[in-house]
């Protein structure tokens, strides 16, 4: 058990005003089994009020709704909570079984699959270790060669990418292999932005593995949303009106 | 149900608006059919309001397309084809009853092109239109959304009979009209008219003799009756 | 039906000319889109009666009731509990391969648990009179509005069609529909979501708006705040909406949840309907009910479900998933209709005597691999 505090912050700047802006955030990390969070305080500017609520997958949803013209959006958190990853997540969804939109493997990673399967023969912790190993050695990490809307096969296909793509394509692997496995968004020690990992069922719970990494999830990580992939986890997503062409990103979190 | 959208209140007024002007528009062109029987050129003044000028060769070619061709905006059809569009997103709000005589007088207005006699022919439309009217008044519950209709129907007939110079004693009856309607139109709507202009056109309607002389600048700023206050001119 | 029972209500029915005139003048119209031009077409209508004796259509009735409550019960055990597939009544794979499976509706529990409020399930009468299921629609079923309109008309045209036979009124579905949307309101006004005018729909929706009296509404005219649901007047201001008769597809419901370059859906509005703001009718996710793999088990459901035999029953339908179906299916493939389960609408429907030697073989040879690939699965 690890006590940590985090902060997390983004800035959407547009290029030029917008209006009848719609956002649902998945910032702020919920309560479970293996985190337990001692306070978390949003901010959001410009003041907006907002709701929440908790969606299919647990995430923590808030919404809200800016009629006025604005040009930035920014929101952050700070919190403290306590971390202890032995002990274990059991929300199990059956839909964690099947390839989502950003995992279906195409021929390619579906040929990749079949010619590893039966070259290692374990338990299901051991297959996902193996797999992750496996990808460490084939995937660069790379930044800019992706973004957020690659797909596991599009990435596999480029052999490289960053933690989205090392998890989508995991996760792609673990399905093909019988496993169920979720995509995590959250923050870790290793990272400046946001980090995402996966988990894998064992059969009676969650098990983290941080594939761009290679390495087992310990305490030094804080889940914010899952789901079956990154588009049930997008950290903001909104829609709005106004003559803009850009809108610039600036992401930034500490983990302390 | 007592909520407007933005959009309806548009398409409310914009019917009003166009079906008037079909009607006006075909009694203008009735009278003036009726003189053209003595004098064989009469269309030319009715171009001249509104600034057309003459590529007809025929009175018959002028009468078949300011009332069938729906290409010529100036026509009956066109503003019956523009009437139908906005009532055709408006079933909920004014009932089929009502829309089915915009329906009928389109299909009037059709079989007319294919009849000897024209008048004879467009007598039943000016019965559809008075039809479609009554069906507003007793269809139309809700007296807000009535008024829009009212506002659109009563701007444009102004219009059309300051325009087509109509006489001095109907313009101020119809004026009367208006500002009854306007009265009540409730606040912070895009039916609230612009008081500089409404002044304007009032002074204006005030006196026949000015009204003589102004005309033209009462029309202008009946154009921005509804422009927010502080708007340029 | 008879010649001479035929011939017989023809004749009741009287004039379909006038009956077309006025559909006409009523505006009875369905749009298409020809060469990218939008048309819109005036329904024509047809005298020829579909006769169903009161016999037939009293069971028919209980028959499609049962068939609703079952379907019904089986959406909320998916989105919850799923005992179904956990008794081995359904295969898995068979819910969550579906496209019409949406796992943002996990555990979302409509008002009153009813998620089909509208269904249109389709019948087909065979030779020996007998009726059977030919698909369920649980989505966003339409055309209730034409026989409607069609049997006021009728009554004008040719009163003594109804005076002589004792003919059931079907007239009242405005009102049934409308009470169906007060059942699932959350508190708020009553409202139909139209994609808008250049929909082939749009005569229905704006039809059945005025016959119901909520408000006909596009998206744009629709905000969520504060996890509620509100109407944009042209004042400013904002009226709560409690139900939404949506005529719109899951899919394109809303663009933070569902597919982002919608834009014809509401954001947030899963968030406002998650937390019991909002009523939407038919409830999104029905799609996993209505799906030809599902179609397979419905007649399982009820007898698990509800403890009933099938009052109706589905047409002969082989799943090659199992392998007594499968060995019939190679047997009889030109004898059958073969239906593409991830398709819908028409689309992948294939009749097994219009294919040749050569094209049956490649059938039969796709689904022997379909088959042994979802078995390998397993």
């Amino acid at each position: 058990m690890k006590r940590i505090n985090f902060y997390f912050s983004t800035k959407l700047t547009f290029d030029d005003y917008v209006h009848d802006h719609s956002f649902a955030l998945r910032i702020m990390p919920p309560e479970s089994t293996s985190q337990h969070i001692l306070s978390c305080s949003l901010n959001i500017s410009p003041y907006v009020p907002t709701q929440q609520t908790v969606d299919a997958f647990g995430n923590n949803v808030t919404a809200g709704y800016l009629r006025d013209d604005h040009r930035y959006l920014d929101f952050e958190i700070k919190g403290t909570a306590e971390v202890d990853s032995v002990k274990h997540r059991t929300d199990y969804m059956p839909c964690y079984l099947y390839q989502s939109e950003y995992t279906a493997p195409d021929d390619e990673l579906r040929k990749f699959y079949a010619e590893l399967k039966d070259r290692y023969i374990g338990s299901i912790p051991d297959r996902a270790a193996f797999f992750s190993d496996i990808l460490s050695d084939l995937i660069e990490y790379k930044k800019d060669v992706t973004d957020t809307s690659t797909t596991a096969a599009q990435a596999f296909a480029l052999k490289a990418g960053v933690c989205q793509d090392f998890s989508h394509i995991l996760i792609s692997l673990l399905r093909m292999d019988g496993i169920a496995a979720r995509y995590i968004a959250g923050l870790a020690f290793c990272d400046g932005e946001t980090h995402s990992w996966v988990e894998y069922w064992t059969g009676d719970h969650w098990e983290g593995i941080d594939p761009a990494n290679n390495c087992a999830v310990n305490d030094d990580y804080l889940v914010i949303s899952q789901g079956r992939d990154f588009r049930d986890c997008a950290i903001d997503r909104g829609v709005m009106f106004g003559k803009y062409t850009k809108q610039l990103q600036l992401v930034r979190s500490v983990l302390s | 149900m007592g909520t407007i959208s933005l959009e309806h209140s548009d398409r409310l007024y914009w019917l009003g608006r166009y079906t008037e002007r079909v009607f006006t528009t075909l009694k203008t062109l009735q009278k003036l059919y009726d003189r053209t029987i003595d004098n064989r050129s009469g269309y030319a003044e009715y171009l001249g309001y509104f600034g057309l000028s003459d590529s007809y060769g025929s009175n018959r070619d002028f009468f078949r397309s300011f009332l069938y061709d729906s290409t010529n905006p100036n026509s009956v059809a066109y503003s019956l084809e523009r009437a139908y569009d906005n009532g055709i997103v408006l079933r909920e709000e004014i009932s089929t009853e009502t829309l089915s005589f915009l329906q009928l007088a389109k299909d009037t207005l059709a079989k007319s092109e294919m009849s000897e006699n024209t008048r004879l022919s467009l007598l039943p439309l000016v019965d559809q239109l008075y039809a479609f009217w009554g069906c507003i008044a007793d269809n139309v519950y809700d007296e807000e959304k009535k008024n829009i209709i009212y506002c659109g129907k009563t701007v444009e007939r102004l219009d059309l009979y300051m325009r087509t110079g109509y006489s001095y004693k109907l313009v101020k009856k119809e004026f009367g009209r208006l500002c009854k309607r306007l009265k009540n139109v409730p606040e912070n709507t895009p039916f609230c008219c612009n008081s500089q202009y409404f002044g304007e056109i009032e002074d204006i309607v005030g006196s026949a003799e000015k009204y003589s002389s102004e005309s033209s600048t009462a029309l202008v700023d009946l154009e921005h009756l509804f422009e927010p206050m502080g708007a340029a001119v | 039906m008879t010649q001479q029972n035929n011939e017989q209500c023809t004749k009741a029915v009287g004039n379909a000319d006038e009956i077309n005139e006025l559909l006409r003048r009523y505006g009875v119209k369905f749009g298409i889109y020809k060469n990218g031009v939008f048309n819109e077409q005036f329904f024509p209508f047809d005298p020829i009666p579909r006769v169903i004796p009161a016999e037939d259509f009293k069971s028919i009735e209980k028959g499609l009731v049962q068939r609703v409550n079952a379907l019904n019960e089986f959406l909320f055990d998916i989105y919850h509990e799923k005992k179904i597939v956990r008794d081995g009544i359904i295969p898995e794979d068979f819910i969550y391969i579906s496209k019409g499976y949406l796992a943002q509706c996990e555990g979302i529990t409509p008002k009153n648990k009813v998620y089909s409020h509208i269904s249109g399930i389709d019948l087909v009468q065979a030779k020996d009179g007998e009726w059977y299921i030919l698909e369920d629609n649980l989505r966003i079923p339409s055309g209730a509005s034409y026989p409607l309109i069609a049997r006021e008309l009728t009554r004008i045209a040719a009163p003594q069609a109804f005076q002589e036979n004792d003919i059931v009124d079907n007239r009242n579905y405005a009102k049934l529909l409308k009470e169906t949307m007060e059942n699932a309101n959350c508190g708020g006004i009553r409202a139909i979501l139209t994609p808008g005018r250049y929909n082939a729909a749009y005569f229905e929706h704006s039809y059945l708006a005025e016959h119901t009296g909520s408000v006909l509404v596009q998206n744009d005219e629709l905000f969520v705040e504060d996890n509620i649901l509100y109407h944009r007047t042209y004042s400013g201001g904002k009226t709560r909406i409690g139900v939404l008769y949506r005529r719109i597809a899951d899919e394109y419901l809303d663009p933070l949840n569902f597919l982002p370059e919608s834009l014809i859906g509401i954001p947030n509005l899963m968030e406002v309907y998650r937390s019991g703001n909002v009523g939407i009718i038919n409830a999104p996710g029905n799609g996993v009910a209505d799906d030809k793999g599902i179609y397979y088990f419905v007649p399982k459901m009820i007898k698990y479900y509800l403890d009933e035999e099938p009052i109706l029953h589905n047409a002969p339908t082989y799943l090659p998933f199992y392998e007594d179906d499968m060995k019939y299916v190679l047997d009889n493939l030109e004898k059958l209709v073969i239906k593409d389960v991830a398709e819908a609408g028409g689309y992948g429907v294939v009749f097994g005597n219009d294919l040749t030697k050569e094209k049956l073989e490649e059938f039969r040879r796709t689904i022997i691999i379909c088959r042994f690939s979802t078995t390998a699965k397993r």
